[in-house]
């Protein structure tokens, strides 16, 4: 019962994206791997990235700044913990900068669906509490308007 | 009364309604402390309070104008709690969509050189 409970708990600090790309599995990895790849697809368009370090390898950094339109910068920090071609790729992702204490850990999975690949993005949220941020974040949830006008002033880049 | 975990991340600080009623009053331009604690209803040192939390996780910034010193939103803190709004599915799904637009490029370009080529 105890473990029932407990393997809720992590479904619940989950969160899976997935998606059908159409191109073969090798060619979607290959995107990952070099920085002026990630350059042409990781941002929106209308933004620009700025890398200071890319060091694809598990352990590497890739640290850099997202510019948005409005000219708001925000960092962009991700160590690679696992890279194992061409099916999976899991690195934290620091959505606060180098000294987040939350980064996620992120899984990148890419299987072969004839010509296209499927890739799935599960999230996992690591620590109590993230997991206690995340619920609290929930809780609050009736202040979603003014955190809607919020997404928009940071959407619309200023 | 400091609670720690209040302090440590925009989410925290987020969840108390006060706190986002300042920030939706920052929203559509800087102001003072006391115009703030009008609008809020609330003491001036309650409304600083606020504004000391909000900016030590980086959801506000300050700049003194003249006698004044003027709050405003900082775009930095808010983008965790940007990405929590929008969702995370959103802001991941969205990457695999722009992943999906380049494979389909690099795909075109690739046939478009064999093509050439005629092998």
């Amino acid at each position: 019962m105890t473990a029932e409970v407990s393997t809720q708990r992590e479904a619940d600090r989950e969160i899976v994206v997935s998606r059908i790309i159409e191109g073969p599995r090798k060619v979607v990895f290959d995107a990952f791997t070099d920085v002026t790849h990630l350059g042409q697809w990781w941002v929106p368009d209308g933004s620009t990235i700025t890398t200071r370090t890319f060091d694809f390898r598990p352990g590497g950094v890739w640290d850099a700044t997202i510019q948005r339109p409005g000219g708001a910068e925000f960092p962009n920090y991700i160590v690679w913990k696992e890279i194992a071609p061409p099916e999976r790729i899991v690195w934290l992702y620091y959505a606060m900068g180098k000294n987040d204490p939350n980064a996620v850990e992120t899984r990148l999975t890419l299987a072969e669906r004839g010509d296209t690949t499927e890739a799935t993005l599960r999230l996992v949220f690591g620590s109590k509490e993230q997991r206690d941020q995340a619920a609290q974040y929930h809780a609050a949830r009736g202040a979603q308007q003014s955190l809607d006008s919020l997404a928009a002033y940071v959407g619309g880049g200023r | 009364m400091a609670r720690a975990a209040t302090t440590s991340d925009a989410f925290n600080a987020v969840a108390e309604p006060q706190r986002r009623r300042i920030l939706t009053l920052l929203k559509g331009r800087e102001r003072p402390v006391n115009e703030l604690a009008r609008a809020l209803r609330i003491t001036q040192p309650r409304t600083s309070k606020h504004l000391r939390v909000l900016r030590e996780v980086g959801l506000v910034q300050v700049r003194e104008a003249g006698q004044q010193r003027l709050y405003g939103l900082d775009a930095r803190g808010l983008r965790p709690v940007h990405e929590w709004v929008v969702g995370f599915e959103q802001f991941w799904g969205e990457k695999l969509d722009r992943l999906n637009e380049y494979v389909r490029k690099q795909q075109e370009q690739q046939k478009e050189s064999t093509d050439d080529g005629g092998s």
